[in-house]
């Protein structure tokens, strides 16, 4: 048994030490929001924040988050509600399929921790997730709508 | 047609109502020929809408939500005729059977083809306005007032006079007492308040949180996992496998063979894939194994200059090429392609004696049951379907190929819930693919330059014929691969064109975004582009002279033209990069799109600046959502264009994840602007059209900042 805490959160798991955080955090631990697409570590769907730092899942061993604290999509929101980046994506509309957006929106929220006031090119250029769908410019318009409200909450 | 009757008196079970008994108002829209009886004697039919005493509506959607929309523009059609408040809605996906196949004179069901809102626009309509009809009369029973005193407002029923109201949820179980009203007035257009409005989404918010549930986050107790290896070379079979080799390793239960391969089912996916990993098997190839997309090819060009099959003839296409003043000629072609929905393909199955439940992603709830039946051999009124959001679809869950594998195990382990997913590399290589296809343009002008004559030769196979080839009139002409190419409304004289049927078996294949649009519009406009400057006109401006007569496709490309400021020249931006813009005017879906690429070529880099899009779909239902399928149809076919292709040696693919069959980044996203022309002519598609013309205009501004025309796909295979 290991021990990981995932949103504040303990859980034992029951799993190898090789096996990729992103399938301890879907399978055993059950939370879902976290998405498998590629398992190279390429198109981002199962970004999660490890110890506050922006990581694809499916690319980290299991054995190597425990003493870490893991933040998912799950985690995001606090008592108060929403994270404004999750009511910036409703306000957009910016989810289709959608199977992409959670992945999304934790690499919006480790963009906008490293720096609140992103200029559109850095957008651009630190979005790197893919979504099959299409909706990068929404995603871009709704990292700007969250980044000006926390301009505003400062 | 369709006609309505109330359901209210049934026990049928409203799926996604808290109860199916009091309370709960149920209207369903009977089919003729359709309606069967239970064992109590009752009539069972379809039910779309659910009222309940709380003023909740349900809504049972027989179309699937994979992105385009249709979980918000379908139940929002109904709730503009019902009145209904879309923040009390609750959309859930019906169940299948015949009673949900609202298609094409009733006869069938499916989520695809762009036709999820043309199909069902005036049925919904219907449903909506009788129930409100419905309310209405159980409301003005209970004033004792005429119904015609009484209107709504969104979820209210009141009394004009008295200002007395009720609430839908209060009324529910009257108007569940009542007959079904005919022929029910629908209202008309100036005072829709949802219909043709940016309505918001009705799953953007789960879609934000990650509550939202897609196949492959199913959850049963008791789940076990598989995970699959099929055969690499397609027709190919299992020979042999060791599974004492895994079956003591951790979690493993079992290894399994399925149709084309082998699985292993362990608690844990991690654990089934590693198990499978050293699974040590061996597989008979079969006979394709000296299949390649080269070789293949090469067949599909000797095939252009045979003569085909006939399918377009206008005039004497021959006469005339042979009397032009100038002929051009170009062979095109284009590359298999594959899906790559976000989300692998995987389903979840449980098969009892005589029940099986089957969570699928699915293009179509009966195609699931179809197959599940088969397989158990359990009568379809046993098996349960249920269809979660689907992570992308495309055209590829049409096909059951991951569904028949999950009801196979699960058969074998009865009473054990068991998920099949696959790994992006089993999703890469046993795609059904777009097929490949080319193409032979040859056009003849006067000696003015005005075109006289057109002549078509495609050669490929469809998917239709392979797939339903009961959709086909006649079987020797299978639109599905020549589609987009003849009948276009270019004004020219003389018409041939011509099929000569490839087959591509072993190869699988299967409907991709656009269909056969999406290589066809690659070839006939970028021939148009090189017809113009043939004669050294500007691209715009010839299409427009072959518009006279195509007033509704000349305004759609006006429009592009025009929010582009369209620009014939080549110009330097104050970096000195070159800059140009390519235009592409195609209809495909019943609607017709013309875009408009400004395309930058930075030391040999090629870069999307923008692309203007116009876009006649009739009527948008839903603008937002018209908008937003414009520009994932466009995403969806730049990535194709710019770097996509499967390709094939000794029998299989080559590619298998996105280092290998990159798809469209972030980084390489233009900007888009999108105008919606309401033309009121008849509803078109919106999921598809988007698709085809981008390739084109991109490629036709390629050309002219290079000079280098571009005939096949994709643009990474070339230097510029
Ligand atoms: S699943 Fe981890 S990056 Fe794609
Ligand atoms: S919304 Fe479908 S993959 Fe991004």
């Amino acid at each position: 048994m290991t021990t990981l805490m995932i949103n504040g959160k303990q859980y034992e798991l029951d799993a190898e030490d090789d096996m990729p955080l992103l399938w301890a955090i879907r399978d055993i631990a059950g939370l879902t929001g976290t998405k498998f697409g590629c398992g190279i570590g390429m198109c981002g769907a199962c970004s999660i924040h490890l110890d506050g730092e922006l990581v694809r899942s499916c690319m980290i061993p299991f054995g190597a988050a425990k003493d870490k604290a893991i933040t998912t999509i799950e985690g995001l929101a606090t008592e108060e509600g929403l994270h404004p980046l999750q009511q910036a994506w409703i306000d957009k509309d910016v989810s289709q399929c959608g199977y992409c957006q959670p992945g999304q929106i934790m690499a919006a929220a480790a963009l906008l921790r490293e720096n609140p006031n992103p200029s559109e090119d850095e957008i651009r250029t630190k979005m790197t997730n893919y979504c099959r769908c299409g909706t990068y410019l929404q995603i871009f318009e709704a990292v700007k709508q969250a980044a000006q409200f926390h301009g505003e909450q400062s | 047609m369709s006609t309505l009757s109330n359901l209210s008196m049934t026990r049928r079970q409203f799926l996604g109502t808290a109860a199916a008994g009091a309370g709960v108002f149920v209207l369903g829209i009977s089919l003729p020929g359709c309606a069967k009886v239970d064992e109590q004697g009752e009539g069972v039919i379809n039910a779309f809408i659910g009222i309940d005493e709380n003023g909740v509506v349900t809504f049972q959607n027989p179309f699937i939500e994979m992105g385009q929309g249709t979980y918000t523009s379908i139940p929002a059609i109904m709730a503009e005729e019902l009145d209904a408040d879309m923040a009390m809605l609750k959309v859930v996906q019906a169940p299948h059977g015949p009673e949900y196949r609202i298609m094409f004179n009733n006869t069938t069901r499916f989520t695809g083809g762009s036709f999820s809102v043309r199909s069902s626009y005036m049925t919904m309509r219907k449903a909506g306005a009788t129930a409100r009809a419905m309310l209405i009369k159980a409301a003005a029973d209970t004033w004792r007032v005429p119904p015609g005193e009484c209107t709504t407002e969104p979820g209210v029923v009141i009394h004009r006079e008295s200002g007395k109201k009720l609430t839908y949820g209060e009324l529910a179980p009257l108007a569940a007492k009542l007959n079904i009203p005919a022929d029910v007035p629908l209202k008309d257009h100036a005072s829709f308040r949802l219909i043709g409005k940016p309505v918001k989404r009705t799953d953007n918010r789960v879609k934000a949180t990650g509550e939202a549930e897609f196949g492959i986050d199913i959850k049963v107790d008791g789940l076990l996992y598989a995970a699959v290896k099929q055969s690499p070379v397609f027709g190919g079979s299992v020979q042999s496998y060791d599974q004492d080799a895994v079956l003591k390793m951790p979690g493993v239960v079992a290894v399994e063979e399925i149709p084309n391969g082998v699985a292993v089912i362990a608690d844990q996916y991690w654990r089934a894939k590693k198990a499978l990993e050293q699974l040590p098997v061996t597989f008979d190839e079969g006979d394709n194994a000296d299949f390649s997309s080269k070789s293949y090819l090469e067949k599909l060009k000797a095939a252009l200059n045979e003569s085909g099959v006939r399918v377009e003839n206008v005039g004497d296409a021959d006469k005339a090429l042979s009397e032009a003043a100038k002929t051009i000629e170009a062979v095109y072609h284009a590359p298999f392609l594959a899906h790559q929905t976000m989300e692998p393909m995987n389903c979840t199955a449980l098969v009892t004696k005589d029940h099986c439940k089957v969570w699928a992603p699915n293009q179509g709830a009966d195609f699931v049951a179809k197959v599940a039946a088969e397989i158990t051999g359990l009568k379809l009124d046993t098996i349960e379907v249920i269809t979660p959001f689907l992570g992308g679809g495309f055209g590829r869950r049409f096909i059951m190929d991951y569904t028949a594998q999950a009801v196979t195990l699960a058969k074998k382990h009865p009473g054990r819930p068991i998920k099949v997913i696959w790994t992006r590399e089993e999703d890469t290589q046993h795609d059904h693919y777009r097929p490949m296809t080319a193409a032979k343009y040859r056009a003849g002008f006067d000696a003015q330059g005005n075109p006289l004559a057109i002549q078509i030769t495609t050669a490929g196979e469809g998917p239709s014929g392979r797939l339903n080839p009961e959709f086909l009139e006649d079987p020797a002409i299978d639109e599905s691969i020549f589609e987009g190419g003849p009948h276009q409304p270019y004004g020219i004289p003389n018409k041939r064109a011509e099929l000569v049927n490839v087959p591509v078996k072993p190869l699988p294949i299967g409907y991709w975004r656009s269909v056969g649009n999406s290589q066809n519009a690659f070839f006939k406009e970028s021939f148009i582009d090189e017809m113009s400057h043939a004669v050294s006109a500007d691209p715009v401006e010839f299409r427009r002279n072959l518009l006279t007569e195509q007033p509704r496709f000349k305004k759609v490309l006006d429009t592009a033209a025009g929010m582009a400021n369209w620009k014939s020249e080549v110009w330097q931006d104050e970096n000195g990069i070159k800059h140009a813009m390519g235009v592409a005017l195609h209809e495909s879906f019943g609607s017709i799109v013309a875009q408009v690429a400004e395309v930058a070529l930075d030391d040999g880099d090629i870069r999307v600046v923008r692309v203007w899009c116009a876009v006649d779909c009739g009527f948008a239902v839903n603008p937002a959502i018209v908008k937003m399928q414009m520009e994932s149809g466009i995403v969806f076919g730049l990535s194709a264009a710019w770097s996509e292709e499967i390709t094939l040696e000794k029998g299989r693919v080559m590619q298998s994840n996105f280092h290998d069959y990159p798809i469209l980044r972030p980084d390489q996203m233009p900007d888009v602007e999108v105008e919606i022309i309401n033309s009121g002519e008849p509803l078109g598609g919106i999921g598809e059209p988007g698709t085809p013309p981008i390739a084109p205009a991109v490629c036709n501004a390629l050309f002219k900042l290079t000079g280098q025309r571009v005939r096949s796909l994709p643009l990474s295979q070339y230097t510029f």
